[in-house]
């Protein structure tokens, strides 16, 4: 008999068959979205029609109005503000906090991070009223420095978990060894350590401007017209005239989902790592 | 006497009731290869921390170059250091890696390429300084982690354990490669290591530690041939040395070997007797017992063999060459005597050393 090379058998059908049920599923999840952007691009005609319209002449006439309105742009601009500023220094600060839990760990840190998160227990519905009344108090209302705080306190406590998985991950060897060549602590929190945990960073970037930028409640009531964002503007701006607005609403949605995808995108490879939490990790 | 490079004197540490280093006293003298050998959980991680001032001391003091740092913070001690686990940055090449020391200390360029130049060619990785550390086998990394720690020039440097979990053949290169590079730079090199092997290939001067304590002191030959206790006849040798119970009357010392005349003006009857593997002959004389031959470990140039007598568990070593032996143990039961002189004789109680064989009886 010839020699016959032994070859796994390919089982094409049931594969082909989860490809393209994950597929169908995933388009199943991105309809409403790609709905959202068409209808940016429908002419106004043929936005609301039964049967729904497929096949359009793109127009930019949607987007240019809705832009043209005076807040849009300023929803924008606040948005990005307060959103990207509290996560900034959200971020910074938890890196503070997770680098301490995990190298000085003082007396009772597996209580003190449960502590620390129990703020999220409580449903914002909860605290709407007294953080009305203390921004008020504080003469914090319709601020930056107000809204920067109350997001900042409310991602730092997600991001000093995720930090703290990550900065566990990591050899205390490193650390000591720098001490040992005459490194500040500074110098080791920042760079040999922080370098290190870049897809720590970026999941608690990503996670915490998710929230932020999609965050509502409390911008409506802490906030005021110099520092509505665009979930604020899109709700009062669809209802414009008694009428709900679609074009509008498609247009400043499909512009406001843009940056976050940008963002995703650029970070996906450290995202994906950073879902596992600084589980999988190499030797030192 | 030769220049002191490191001397530490009354070193304590302890957690909670737990006793880690317990007065511990040794000196490092310059170029010289000095090497602390105790087997695990003798203290010997936190003794290296403690002079790397990576943990405080309760008490004691860590003398390097005629000043005491045991106070000093860890950069400020001018040690060199190799740790045990590589602890390369991912995020530098391996030329920054290995100039990290010297960017920390504010080294001029010109500085930083000549010591880099000299400690790659030393360690023979010119050809890996544009790599990521992720891109160099465990060898390799090995060396980088060596070069990092010799880069900034110093006379004192520690080595905690750095072969440890290389393989066989990386192990015997880098043993070369540090003992030259020790002979070249003329420095204090102190060498941490659980391995005996390591400790009689590397070791110019060694040190026993056993129980947070520095038990013996000395060239390398005074060590191995006359151990001043059990724990430094234990640490230093391979395969292990043999520990025997033993009586003593007199100047006689009975085993299951027989009775031994011996040099002692000990007077304590609880006694032992150590014999390294190689203080025993193969054949039949007046002295020889008859031992079962129970497994024979090939070596490379030479067997390890184990062997019983009555209950007792014994080990010994055989040259390849030796045929006239090999043959003889083949058989499965052989004729071994101790060789009188082998046998040393320690205090049961305090485990020091109390005296030693002569003849026969």
């Amino acid at each position: 008999m010839a020699e016959t090379i032994f070859k796994p058998k390919r089982k094409s059908g049931p594969i082909k068959f989860a490809t393209l049920g994950a597929w169908g599923i995933s388009i199943l999840f991105f309809l409403p979205v790609a709905w959202i952007i068409s209808t940016a691009f429908k002419p106004k005609a043929s936005i609301v029609v039964s049967p729904p319209v497929f096949i359009f002449k793109p127009t930019l006439n949607n987007i240019t109005e809705a832009l043209s309105f005076d807040n849009t742009l300023s929803y924008f601009t606040h948005s990005i503000i307060y959103s990207f500023g509290s996560v900034i220094i959200a971020i910074l600060v938890a890196y503070l906090a997770a680098y301490s839990f995990s190298r000085y760990k003082p007396a009772g840190t597996d209580f003190l991070m449960f502590l620390l998160l129990s703020t999220r227990f409580v449903p914002a519905a909860a605290f709407v009223v007294p953080y009305f009344q203390l921004f008020n108090l504080l003469k914090l209302k319709d601020s930056y420095i107000g809204l920067i705080a109350f997001y900042a306190m409310f991602s730092i406590p997600f991001s000093v978990w995720i930090l703290k998985g990550f900065l566990d991950g990591i050899s205390q060897r490193f650390d000591e060894t720098g001490l040992v060549y005459g490194a500040s602590r500074w110098h080791i929190m920042f760079k040999v350590i922080l370098p290190q945990v870049k897809p720590g960073l970026v999941a608690s970037f990503v996670f915490n401007i998710l929230f932020v930028w999609n965050e509502f409640l409390f911008n409506f009531q802490l906030g005021g017209a110099k520092t509505f964002g665009i979930p604020v503007g899109l709700f009062t701006g669809s209802t414009k005239g008694g009428a709900i607005d679609w074009a509008y609403v498609a247009s400043i949605g499909t512009l406001y989902v843009l940056p976050l995808v940008v963002v995703i995108y650029a970070f996906q490879k450290y995202l994906l790592v950073g879902l596992t939490f600084g589980t999988v990790r190499g030797e030192v | 006497m030769a220049e002191l490079a490191l001397k530490v004197t009354g070193l304590s540490k302890s957690y909670g009731d737990k006793v880690v280093l317990d007065n511990l006293s040794f000196t490092a003298s310059m170029n010289d290869f000095s090497v602390i050998c105790g087997k695990p959980g003798n203290g010997k991680s936190v003794l290296v921390r403690t002079i790397m001032g990576l943990e405080p001391v309760d008490a004691g003091q860590i003398i390097v170059r005629g000043q005491d740092v045991a106070k000093a913070s860890a950069g400020d001690r001018n040690i060199g250091y190799v740790p045990q686990s590589f602890a390369l940055y991912p995020h530098y090449s391996v030329q920054e890696n290995i100039e990290y020391p010297l960017v920390l200390s504010k080294a001029s360029d010109a500085t930083k390429k000549e010591s880099v130049e000299r400690v790659a060619e030393l360690l023979r990785i010119k050809d890996l300084l544009g790599k990521k550390p992720e891109q160099l086998s465990g060898g390799q990394k090995q060396r980088v982690a060596i070069a990092r720690g010799l880069a900034k020039a110093t006379d004192v440097y520690v080595l905690d354990d750095p072969l440890v979990g290389l393989d066989f053949k990386l192990r015997e290169r880098l043993i070369d490669d540090l003992r030259k590079t020790q002979e070249e730079l003329k420095v204090s090199f102190v060498y941490m290591t659980s391995d005996p092997l390591e400790a009689l290939s590397l070791a110019k001067t060694v040190m026993i530690l056993a129980h947070g304590k520095v038990v013996q002191q000395d060239s390398l030959d005074v060590v191995y041939d006359s151990p001043s206790s059990i724990a430094s006849m234990n640490s230093l040798g391979f395969p292990e040395a043999n520990i025997l119970p033993a009586e003593l009357s007199g100047t006689t010392v009975k085993t299951i070997l027989g009775s031994i005349k011996v040099n002692t003006d000990a007077s304590s009857t609880r006694v032992v007797a150590g014999i390294r593997p190689e203080g025993f002959a193969v054949g039949k004389d007046a002295n020889s017992f008859n031992c079962k031959v129970s497994l024979m470990e090939n070596l490379g140039s030479e067997f390890a063999v184990y062997f019983t007598i009555g209950d007792t568990d014994l080990v010994t070593v055989v040259s390849r060459t030796d045929t006239q032996a090999l043959s003889k143990l083949q058989a499965g039961s052989v004729d071994i005597s101790v060789k009188p002189e082998a046998v040393v004789l320690f205090d049961a109680n305090s485990g020091k050393r109390i005296g030693q064989g002569v003849s026969h009886v």
